[in-house]
């Protein structure tokens, strides 16, 4: 009876998390996205996300944070964001701030340890919403490109794009490969103290599933390399006029700078905002 | 491989080089973001939790080209474990992408022979006690040298380095063992023989053996101090008071109500100057393709 539920139980967890992941990966990967921010130049988006991701460090002005945070939360909602990364977003948040006040609060630091550590929270909050929002709008294909303009290696950038394409179907591969361990092998007939036994089952057969998923993946990261090359992709990468043409779609249009322009004046206001009210 | 080549251990081809780095990106993406999920086991301040699957990029390391192989689970997990998922830190990845990187291709390097089981139980340890250390330091030096603001407040210090101390103890003793050393043992030599093949290369062999002095070479150590100070230099100016607030609202009161503007007339100017320039960029490149 006991071994029923245990792997009834585990079954459910692994339709919550690996199901979900590999649809809203899917999506991600093949959907087109309609969403507000994938409108825009996907060079001038990873610009804006690295302000966004760099600047927070350095602003210890909570009104500023404040507001950074409004306006890319909206931004993300217009993302389509999947609930489960946000989920994991959340519960992360929490987890970490709470032990950080439990922690703090037994070596008597009390609420002002605790007050404290939330600018670094709001920090961290920013930089999170940001990524998800800019990560979620882009296509990869875009993203691959654009950081091929932005002078990444071509291999770099490649290996990004189909690195998204790709990850659905390991993920789906790796699960199957779970299943099939699952299934040949034995469950631990008893628990153990706090299910530790079936822990220790647990992570021997996902570290094991790895064994057949790396032989598979080898071979499949094969063909690709040698359909490329057939291609004559390591050649033609390093030709300027191959890049220029592969890159030609890239273009800045007006509504980039307006985009970047509104969100300059955002920002200056936000500072404005923090000179007058001090939190 | 002719004789030539052997002295230089492998030498491997570039699209060799671009199987291994999306061989580990990928991998090592996957199972990043299957850490990523796993719920934390806390028991009181002890947090027993799967740090990461070290054991993936450190198989490649050994098994294929430490450099690429430890390049592609850098970039693999930031991609996939970080920016999907919403989880980039900012400039502190910076510092967690040279530790990693570092990490795994030094234990690579390590390893003369795959099929030697001691060098590869070394490997493991040395893999994951160079991240973590570095880590651990970095983390510590940023509460005492970086923020004062946390030494204001009593208790902090001392509960920072508890936590720090024991996430490190957590780290070599759960994933060190778990994650590093039985996998590596179990997997290296069954996978020794039989992945290289099918990436159409030839396994390591044991007799191309080199000593450990030829690669740990001065430049490499000091390769590895100045990326390892700039690392640490971001954390620093991310985490310590330059505090720009501050500075600008003593300039301010120095200087009255109009600095702000000015400031921001500044930012405007650079602004439309770079916009100037980058259109005048675009069209230059038009009338070079016009002609």
């Amino acid at each position: 009876m006991e071994l029923v539920e245990q792997t009834h139980k585990s079954t459910l967890w692994e339709k919550l998390s690996v199901e979900r992941i590999k649809m809203e990966l899917l999506r991600t990967a093949f959907g087109h996205s309609l969403t507000f921010l994938s409108k825009f130049d996907p060079r001038i988006l990873i610009g804006w996300y690295s302000f966004f991701a760099i600047a927070p460090w350095f602003i210890h002005d909570k009104t500023v944070l404040i507001g950074m945070l409004l306006a890319i939360a909206i931004l993300t909602y217009t993302s389509k964001p999947s609930v489960l990364v946000l989920i994991v977003l959340a519960f992360g948040l929490v987890t970490d701030t709470a032990y950080m006040l439990i922690v703090s609060l037994a070596f008597g630091g009390g609420l002002s340890a605790a007050w404290a550590l939330s600018t670094l929270t709001l920090k961290l909050l920013v930089i999170a919403l940001a990524s998800i929002a800019v990560f979620s709008s882009i296509d990869p294909e875009k993203l691959s490109d654009a950081l091929l303009s932005l002078g990444m290696p071509a291999q770099f950038s490649f290996g990004v794009a189909y690195g998204y394409r790709m990850l659905p179907i390991l993920i789906e591969e790796y699960n199957n490969l779970l299943y099939s361990f699952r299934l040949r092998g034995r469950a631990p007939l008893r628990k153990g103290f706090l299910g530790y036994r079936s822990l220790i089952h647990i992570g021997k057969i996902s570290i094991l599933a790895f064994y057949p998923l790396i032989l598979n993946t080898a071979k499949r990261t094969r063909t690709t390399v040698e359909a490329l090359e057939v291609k004559g992709f390591t050649y033609a990468i390093k030709d300027p006029k191959v890049k220029r043409i592969k890159l030609a779609y890239l273009k800045i249009l007006p509504r980039d700078y307006v985009f970047i322009a509104v969100s300059a004046l955002y920002v200056a206001l936000l500072f404005w905002m923090g000179s007058i009210i001090n939190l | 491989m002719n004789a030539g080549s052997m002295k230089k251990r492998w030498e491997l081809t570039s699209q060799q080089k671009l199987m291994i780095f999306i061989l580990s990106m990928s991998l090592y993406g996957i199972s990043n973001m299957i850490t990523e999920l796993i719920p934390e086991l806390k028991i009181g301040p002890i947090e027993l939790k799967v740090e990461y699957f070290i054991f993936i990029p450190l198989l490649f390391a050994i098994l294929f080209n430490p450099l690429y192989a430890a390049l592609g689970a850098c970039v693999g997990e930031i991609i996939f474990g970080e920016l999907l998922l919403g989880q980039f830190g900012g400039l502190g990845e910076l510092e967690k992408f040279i530790e990693f990187s570092l990490a795994i291709f030094i234990a690579g390097m390590l390893v003369t022979n795959p099929s030697n089981r001691r060098q590869l139980a070394i490997a493991a340890y040395v893999a994951i006690g160079i991240d973590q250390l570095l880590g651990t330091i970095v983390d510590i030096g940023k509460v005492y040298f970086g923020i004062e603001e946390f030494e204001a407040v009593p208790g902090l210090p001392e509960s920072i380095l508890a936590i720090e101390g024991f996430a490190f103890l957590n780290a070599m003793v759960i994933s060190g063992t778990l994650f590093a050393l039985l996998p590596t043992l179990y997997l290296v030599p069954r996978l020794y023989g039989k992945v290289e093949p099918l990436l159409g290369m030839k396994p390591r062999d044991g007799r191309a053996s080199t000593s450990i002095g030829d690669f740990v070479t001065p430049r490499l150590l000091i390769v590895g101090i100045l990326l390892f100070a700039v690392a640490g230099a971001a954390e620093f100016m991310a985490e310590s008071d330059i505090n720009f607030i501050d500075w600008e609202s003593d300039f301010i009161a120095g200087m009255g109500d109009g600095a702000i503007w000015i400031s921001m007339g500044v930012a405007a100017v650079i602004f439309i100057t770079t916009l100037l320039w980058a259109l005048n960029k675009k069209s230059n490149k038009r009338k070079g393709e016009a002609a």
